[in-house]
């Protein structure tokens, strides 16, 4: 306990040594906190980013491996779509095998049918119509015989000969009809509007990620129910509400309807529409209905063919790889492969990344200099109170009760300078931390303009604007990513703990300096020095 | 009255680590002292005095030969214990602490040795006052005071835990004659009204005349 209160009378007695002692420290301790806060803030945005923006994959069409199939040039157009006809989808089956993967933490899968409705006017700009040709050819054939006179060159009639020489003149009118073979991609949408079926609330992740809000009514929780939402646009261009009913017609088959009652009407938060000249959303001709309904619709006619659309939930980045080779080694064909939005979402916070690289660098540096300087300062402090040391040494006090009398001081002025630290360091990181962010986001639209500008083109290129953000561009399958563009750093409780950590370990690099050196001085002959 | 010895030297010899086989500072010391009486060790600078008053009060620990507190030898105790209990130094410099005020400097040395006195404040301005100065000293700063004041306060703090023992390395050294007259008193006193054993390294005369006993270390050749 007298150490205590020894240590406390020393404190106030050498108030010039320890002010010096605790501003070096509440320096160190400032850049620690906005360090710590900025590195921790990052950490967070980065987990709660990915923890929102979970990784996903799903399986699409190799295009460079089926490219390659017809590079050769032997096909003809017609072979070649006729073989991508001949494609087999992924079916239901095939995602469940491959959704049982420990290197998933969940998979949902959703159908896209397209369909036409009866008595709805579709959301589109666009007024062109498919119009048959029709072409006359006419020929004129002049034949020269004999005995022919008069007639203004009208041709014969009859085929009798009149027995004299002339010539006579055949126009003959073929009009043809030219037939308009469509050779389609029976993969692509045939239908004005797009049935989505989905098996629950959580596979609903436009939903569920805010793209799409309902303003009207609600999703019905019945996934076995023939209900639906629309969009905004399409309730409004054919005055439709919740509780009016749709009628869905089969597009290979006239007389097939079904009838879905509207229970919500949903509205697309985020522009998925990438061409300004669009009138309306890519979502605008989208009807949200449940996998039940799609199902009972494709059961009513074999032709129509549903696109089964499956997201993988991936457990983490390193997972992804691991996961497209064990689908492979399932037996996904060649034509496939697995795509997952794992650059997107490294991308969208590599910004974050990169000043969280530069504040742990900073935290290391600042750490290192402010030990290196703290142990200067208690060497010096040492060698000043060498005498005290040994007056102390004299009249019987342990090395270890110096040792910790000199501890206990240096925690002391330690703690009360971080705590000081801390508070400027608070004030100072959301300001620090977001000039750093602006600067990294300032250094990748430079770069992404440079790039721009090679291909012609203006600062559109930037990564980092609100709506020329490639994180913001649609992906297809899996999620869309947002730009992280700020940092909230606060000098939270773990912050704290880890600037008293901080604290604790270069009092521990001080006083080591000081036990050493206690241990090391003998009492008789600081004395004899002094005298 | 047969005075009890609590120190003894038996053939003690020192020599600096640094020296050579033979260089020895201090060589067949063999003396006794007892309580209630002073001593002084004499002698020419150089001769050895501060250095046998450290290994006496177990500051230095280098030594051949035995040195006996009450029977006990010093290389068998705790030196830091001895010295916080058992003897008090009081040094020529007085090696009081700067940044403490008389009675602090007192109260420091009775916690160091764990003295078990209610109000220790109080038997501090009592000690400051039997050496011979007034309350109001008790609250200055050392370096607020003359030599002579902090040489009572450095007597002061050695009897603070009542210890057998009171060694004192040229405590006159930096005093007028009639200062040093007055510290004498106080360590006659102390031996032979409180039965302390007063060890003094002098090389007064003056001092030699006021003490019960005179050692004197001759410098070896």
């Amino acid at each position: 306990m007298f150490i205590f209160k020894n240590a406390l009378v020393s404190i106030t007695r050498n108030k010039g040594r320890n002010i010096l002692i605790a501003l070096i420290i509440m320096v160190i301790a400032a850049a620690c906190a906005v360090t710590l806060a900025i590195r921790e803030s990052a950490e967070k945005i980065i987990g709660s980013y990915e923890e929102q923006n979970k990784i996903e994959a799903t399986i699409s069409l190799d295009r460079n491996n089926l490219m390659s199939e017809f590079k050769d040039g032997e096909k003809s157009p017609e072979e070649m779509i006729n073989s991508f006809n001949n494609i087999e989808s992924v079916s239901e089956d095939e995602i469940k095998t491959y959704g049982e993967s420990e290197y998933l933490s969940g998979y949902y899968y959703t159908y896209d049918l397209s369909v036409n409705a009866k008595d709805i006017q579709e959301a589109t700009d666009s007024l062109v119509k498919e119009t048959t040709t029709t072409e006359t050819e006419s020929t004129t054939k002049t034949e020269k015989f004999g005995n022919f006179s008069g007639d203004m060159g009208m041709p014969p009639m009859g085929g009798g000969s009149s027995g004299s020489s002339g010539s006579r003149t055949t126009i003959d009118r073929k009009t043809t009809t030219k037939k308009t073979e469509k050779i389609f991609n029976e993969k692509a949408e045939s239908g004005a509007f797009t049935l989505t079926g989905y098996n629950s609330y959580d596979d609903m992740k436009d939903f569920v990620n805010g793209n799409y809000t309902i303003t009207s009514g609600e999703v019905s929780g019945d996934f076995d129910s023939d209900t639906c939402v629309i969009s905004e646009e399409l309730a409004t261009l054919n005055n439709l509400e919740v509780g009016s009913k749709i009628t869905i017609v089969d597009p290979k088959d006239e007389s097939k309807t079904y009838e879905l009652e509207i229970t919500g009407i949903y509205k697309e938060n985020t522009d998925s529409s990438s061409d300004m000249g669009k009138m309306f959303t890519n979502s605008a001709n989208k009807i949200i209905t449940n996998a039940n309904f799609v199902k009972k619709v494709l059961a009513g006619n074999s032709n129509l063919k549903a696109t089964l659309t499956p997201t993988f939930i991936v457990k983490d980045s390193e997972s992804v790889e691991k996961f497209s080779e064990e689908v492979k080694e399932k037996g996904l064909s060649t034509r496939y492969e697995v795509t997952s939005n794992v650059e997107e979402i490294k991308n969208a916070t590599e910004s974050v990344k990169n000043v969280r690289v530069f504040a742990t660098t900073f935290l290391i540096i600042t750490l290192v200099i402010g030990g290196v300087v703290l142990i200067v300062i208690n060497m010096i402090n040492i060698r000043e109170r060498r005498y005290e040391i040994g007056v102390l040494r004299t009249i019987g006090m342990k090395k270890s009760k110096v040792a910790a009398q000199f501890i206990i001081e240096l925690l002391i002025v330690c703690i009360g300078s971080l705590s000081l630290g801390a508070v400027a360091g608070s004030f100072a990181s959301v300001p620090v931390a977001n000039s750093l962010l602006e600067s990294e986001i300032k250094n990748a639209n430079s770069k992404y303009e440079n790039i721009s500008n090679n291909f012609g083109g203006g600062p559109s290129m930037s990564p980092m604007g609100e709506n020329n953000n490639p994180g913001n561009a649609p992906s297809f399958g899996v999620a869309r990513v947002n730009k992280v563009d700020n940092i909230n750093a606060v000098v939270d409780l773990k912050v704290l703990a880890e600037l008293l950590g901080i604290g604790l370990f270069l009092t521990f690099i001080g006083s080591l300096v000081s036990m050493i050196s206690i241990s090391r001085f003998s009492p008789l002959t600081i004395l004899k020095e002094r005298s | 009255m047969i005075k009890e010895t609590v120190l003894s030297l038996k053939d003690v010899n020192y020599r600096y680590k640094d020296a050579k086989k033979d260089e020895y500072v201090l060589r067949d010391i063999n003396y006794g002292f007892k309580k209630g009486k002073t001593y002084a060790i004499k002698g020419r600078s150089g001769s050895g005095k501060t250095t046998l008053l450290s290994l006496i009060s177990g500051l230095e620990k280098n030594y051949e030969g035995e040195i006996r507190y009450k029977n006990r030898s010093l290389k068998r105790m705790d030196l830091d214990n001895y010295r916080s209990k058992n003897i008090g130094i009081v040094f020529q410099s007085y090696n009081l602490l700067p940044h403490l005020t008389a009675l602090e400097n007192i109260v420091l040395s009775m916690d160091v040795s764990k003295v078990k006195v209610k109000d220790k404040k109080k038997l501090a301005s009592k000690l400051v006052e039997e050496v011979g100065l007034d309350s109001s000293m008790n609250n200055r700063r050392i370096l607020k005071l003359s030599g002579g004041e902090q040489q009572r306060i450095a007597i002061a703090r050695s009897l603070s835990y009542n210890p057998e023992i009171i060694l004192a390395d040229e405590p006159t050294g930096n005093l007028d004659r009639e200062t040093e007259n007055e510290i004498m008193k106080i360590f006659n006193t102390l031996a032979h009204e409180q039965d302390k054993c007063i060890i003094i390294v002098t090389h007064s005369q003056n001092v030699c005349d006021s003490v019960d006993e005179v050692y004197e270390l001759k410098k070896r050749k």
